[in-house]
């Protein structure tokens, strides 16, 4: 019951947060609101049983990607707020259609509710969870590796100012 | 015991607002942040749905998904930077050399 009562203080929070982070006319105020949401988010996983991805999503989201846009927005240092100049009619539609699609999703579920396998019962400890990570799931994580190996060379060569004329 | 309806309906609310981010603003720090919120919705019903099914496996798969939005982050961002030094602007509308 209290897991219950917590969690729906965290959902409301995060729900609250993401529509602030898409209607604020400053950029700098959506990011603050982004890591609102980013943090009630890891609320909910505490509430959830998923300790280590709430931690790691304090420490990545919280800790590395808001700050990276906080950095890029301090670096591009945009003094205008750019208006947004599309009109009522074609806004009313684009945003009438995620919540056409997400209410019918809600609808059915909740008209229907989920089905779901019986439980597996293998648990959600650490032991467990590095278990499988390390053993059914061994090459993805390598190949994550890879990618973020992959990624931070191609940030580097998108961002740098320009071509470097090496001699050799 | 949280009911696996409300966990589904908190990450499809978050899904369904960072899909409106995305497709109704122009500014491209603040699509790239609806983006977040879009991995963000996925990753609350994959670890619901871990802890529905009892399984380590939600978890782990919700762990791939920020690499992976971390990895989105840092290239969104290296061409932010690049987009911002052609263009002087963070409009998406102010990219129009490939129109026809």
């Amino acid at each position: 019951m209290i897991t219950l009562a917590v969690f729906t203080f965290f959902a409301v929070l995060a729900v609250a947060g993401a529509v602030l982070v898409i209607v604020q006319k400053n950029v700098m105020h959506s990011v603050l609101y982004l890591a609102f949401t980013v943090l009630a988010t890891a609320g909910v996983f505490f509430t959830l049983q998923a300790e280590y991805l709430g931690a790691i999503q304090i420490l990545v989201y919280g800790g590395g990607i808001v700050v990276l846009y906080i950095f890029v927005i301090i670096i591009v240092n945009l003094k205008e707020v750019v208006p947004e100049r599309r009109s009522l009619l074609p806004k009313l539609v684009l945003v009438a259609v995620p919540v056409a699609v997400g209410a019918e999703v809600a609808y059915l579920l909740l008209a229907r509710g989920f089905p779901v396998a019986e439980a597996g019962g293998e648990g959600m400890g650490f032991e467990t969870m590095a278990e499988t990570l390390f053993g059914s799931y061994l090459f993805p994580f390598e190949l994550a590796s890879v990618l973020l190996l992959a990624v931070l060379v191609g940030a580097i060569i998108i961002a740098r100012r320009k071509l470097i004329h090496d001699p050799d | 015991m949280i009911p696996i309806e409300a966990v589904i309906v908190l990450g499809l609310l978050l899904f369904a607002i960072g899909f409106v981010g995305v497709v109704v603003r122009k500014n491209l720090v603040v699509m790239l942040m609806s983006l977040e919120l879009l991995l963000n919705g996925a990753n609350v019903i994959l670890v619901g749905l871990g802890r529905r099914l009892d399984s380590p496996r939600g978890t782990i798969f919700a762990m791939f998904v920020i690499i992976m939005a971390v990895s989105e982050a840092a290239v969104g961002f290296a061409l932010v930077l690049a987009y911002f030094r052609q263009k002087k602007s963070y409009d998406v509308d102010a990219l129009d050399d490939l129109k026809g």
